[in-house]
């Protein structure tokens, strides 16, 4: 066997010590020389913070408060893991339990134990293989260059036949993430004239889902749970198609099948808890919260919004002891986050009113007040603007429509939490508070667009792009600004000639335009101008 | 009394029995620590015996969830060569206590659509017997035939016994117990297969005693 670990960071996670010996014993006698160890996911975690790893084994029935698959959620969100690294989870069960159970990430590859040499050093080896493979694409999607992935992902399927199929699944990937469906759809149309293969059949639903066909993606998605019930993605892909057709209770039946599928999921009981408490369904409601903060727990991923949603559901339910308990618990688990502090003052002055103490609720206010001014740009928008709700009801209207202003300027461009504002004004203010409010902001930005252009039609290219800097600093995801900002940057380097760091910067509007779904046929103009002048 | 389901009972009680060998095989690997290098060969041989109770275990589970259709394979393409390392690195442990040789033959580029953790662990049963009933040699390899990939397992033993040559697996497993040999391992392979479909073509077995090395011969087709 060739794999020779000599240069190679390994991290092995295994609580129990004679497994522990017997696989450094294995990727010694395979030349390993730089081995860390860690008995715990704590340890792990901590271990993954100080090296890089190049290849992590990882028990997945660790002792302890964090399982494998934790570690895993856990190292990607933090990004501990540079993109060439390798992820074995090793089990003692056998894979097709454990596949379920990861949904918010998949390792590179599973072991089953006992583990032999051989087993472990071709493993590697077809790991390695694999990532250096793939890793010109790779290294792009880490950076957001879609374009420039989609390119290399065309030159290996044209250089050779190795790995095609998984090739061609990136290829149709990538063209959705640019926008590009027709493509994708012709990609999953060839695969599955073929052979009848699972994630073509969803790609091609998700594909009719994004083009606007929602009959035909719901309708795919639930074959395909007929046909593969433990196939997690068309659960989730199907729970979209139906929120986004509004029909939210369809949408939490799925979402709560789907959670009793695969209840270590964390995001998804996050989700369920929230569609839950949207929809007034508070016994699933209190459920998936308290699921959501047990999980939650160990992991960098606990948040005081499950705790405040918890609270909130009680609060419905008219219990503002148990809401209380859980607020407690709150400021337990987040000692110094502002947010857990503004948001337990905020559940107290609730509380406390329910309860009909005055003067406990006037003072969890006051608190709330002070931690608002000190923390303001620190705190989430959906806090904040729990936040202007409470400055109303307590009579304090302006410093509400201070927030309001401000969280209408930085997310004009975002329709769901814009449409979240709308409601909260038409429950509170009265009708046509936010719409106001809204008008105004989008009047004033509109006449900034128009100076920029004039300025740029006037040739003063400098002055056109500092405005849209300008515009793009408070609002960075602007369709209209980012596309202006593009062109001008374009002709820029038309008339002056290539610039490395002009181009870079221009690649970098371009992968912002795609991550905030501007149409495909717009960017990939820019993008081939772009390609020209390099 | 209340009819006993013995299916339910059955599966039941083979995820306990799972349990605890899996607990047995994590003392057994604590035990392999304690002997110094060489270590007695009954501790390698333990380590197989456990490890082909598992299979057997887990067949089991898979083919009653098939019955409760409860049950579908995750098909993807895979390599067929790097199917077949996986089948010999997990029998490398039985390989270096016995004398027996096991080659594999495969064309590199050989793409084969089917669920690798299944076919691997039908075929590593497989060769397990194969290398129980061998002289000296078992070869196991994988070509394209038409539209079929074919796995197959040859050896230089006696051959099948008469009731395990190739007719129909829907009659297995038939029950000999003079020579110790159920046929689970052939109605597993044959049960699988059979999911792996491509249009109007569905995976089969066949077994004959025309190996190469004239012994017997399990070919395994998928679409």
């Amino acid at each position: 066997m060739a794999t020779n670990l000599t240069s190679k960071k390994i991290l092995i996670i295994e609580d129990n010590a004679s497994m522990r010996e017997t696989i450094i014993h294995i990727l010694g006698s395979l030349g390993a020389r730089f081995l860390i160890t860690a008995e715990t996911g704590a340890n792990a975690m901590t271990a993954m913070k100080i090296d890089k790893f190049d290849i992590v084994l990882c028990d997945y029935n660790l002792l302890g408060e964090k399982t494998g698959q934790q570690v895993l959620d856990d190292a990607r969100h933090l990004k501990l893991l540079p993109v060439s690294a390798i992820f074995i989870m090793v089990t003692g069960e056998n894979r097709m339990e454990l596949v379920l159970s990861a949904i918010d990430n998949k390792p590179d590859d599973y072991l089953i134990k006992p583990i032999s040499k051989d087993q472990l050093s071709s493993r590697i080896e077809r790991c390695v293989a694999r990532k250096n493979y793939l890793a010109s694409i790779e290294n792009e999607i880490d950076s957001g260059n879609f374009y420039q992935a989609l390119y290399h992902c065309k030159q290996l399927l044209q250089s050779d036949n190795n790995m095609r199929l998984h090739l061609l699944k990136v290829q149709a990937d990538l063209s959705i993430k640019i926008g590009d469906f027709k493509a994708a759809e012709k990609i999953y149309e060839d695969i599955l004239y073929e052979r009848e293969l699972p994630w073509a059949r969803l790609g091609l639903g998700i594909v009719a889902f994004y083009l606007g066909d929602y009959d035909q993606a719901i309708q795919t998605f639930k074959d395909l749970i007929v046909q593969y019930p433990a196939m997690m993605e068309a659960y989730d892909w199907l729970v979209t198609a139906h929120e986004s057709q509004g029909n939210d209770d369809h949408a939490l039946s799925l979402l709560n099948l789907a959670v009793a599928l695969s209840p270590m999921s964390l995001s998804r009981q996050k989700k369920l808890a929230l569609l839950a408490n949207k929809t007034d369904n508070l016994a699933i409601a209190e459920k998936a919260y308290s699921a959501a903060i047990k999980l939650g727990k160990n992991s960098v991923r606990k948040s005081p919004a499950d705790y405040a949603g918890l609270a909130k559901v009680y609060l419905k339910y008219n219990a503002p002891d148990e809401a209380l308990r859980i607020v407690n618990q709150l400021n337990f688990q987040f000692q110094n986050d502002p947010e857990a502090k503004l948001s337990s003052a905020l559940l107290e002055t609730e509380i406390h009113t329910t309860k009909g103490n005055k003067f406990l609720a006037q003072k969890a206010y006051e608190k709330a007040f002070i931690l608002n001014q000190q923390f303001s740009n620190k705190l989430s928008r959906e806090l904040r603007l729990n936040m202007a709700k409470a400055f109303y009801i307590n009579g304090n209207k302006n410093a509400c429509d201070e927030i309001l202003n401000d969280l209408i300027k930085t997310n004009i461009d975002d329709k769901s939490f814009i449409k979240d504002i709308v409601k909260l004004c038409d429950t509170i203010i009265g009708e046509n508070h936010a719409i106001m409010l809204i008008k105004e902001v989008r009047k004033e930005f509109s006449e900034i667009n128009n100076y920029g252009v004039n300025l740029f039609n006037k040739g003063n290219i400098k002055g056109a792009l500092e405005v849209f800097e300008n515009v793009i600093s408070q609002r960075p995801d602007n369709k209209a600004a980012i596309l202006n900002m593009l062109r001008i940057m374009i002709h820029e380097l038309k008339i002056s000639g290539p610039d490395p760091e002009k181009i870079i910067k221009a690649q970098f509007y371009i992968n912002k335009a795609i991550e905030i779904d501007m149409p495909h046929n717009q960017i990939s103009r820019l993008q081939t101008e772009l390609n020209t002048l390099q | 009394m209340l009819p006993i389901d013995f299916s339910a009972l059955l599966a039941s009680s083979i995820h306990d029995i799972k349990n605890s060998l899996g607990a047995l095989r994590a003392l057994l690997a604590q035990l392999e620590n304690i002997y110094p290098d060489p270590k007695p060969t009954e501790l390698k041989h333990l380590n197989f015996e456990a490890n082909r109770m598992n299979n057997n275990l887990m067949q089991l589970l898979v083919l009653y969830k098939i019955d409760l259709s409860q049950f579908s394979p995750t098909i993807d393409e895979h390599r067929a060569g790097d199917i077949l390392e996986d089948v010999v690195a997990q029998q490398s442990t039985l390989l270096s206590l016995s004398n027996i040789e096991l080659i594999t033959q495969c064309d590199n580029e050989l793409l084969c659509y089917c669920d690798n953790t299944l076919i691997g662990n039908a075929l590593c049963t497989l060769v397990n017997n194969a290398q129980r009933y061998c002289q000296t040699k078992v070869m196991l390899s994988a070509v394209q035939e038409d539209d079929y990939i074919v796995f197959s397992i040859e050896d230089d033993g006696d051959g099948y016994p008469e009731n395990l040559i190739s007719s129909d697996y829907k009659q297995l497993p038939i029950i000999d117990l003079a020579s110790g040999n159920t046929g689970l391992g052939l109605f597993f392979t044959d049960t699988i297969a059979k999911l792996h479909a491509q249009g109007e073509k569905r995976g089969f077995i066949t077994t004959d005693n025309d190996s190469q090395f004239g012994g017997a011969r399990f070919r395994l087709y998928l679409p």
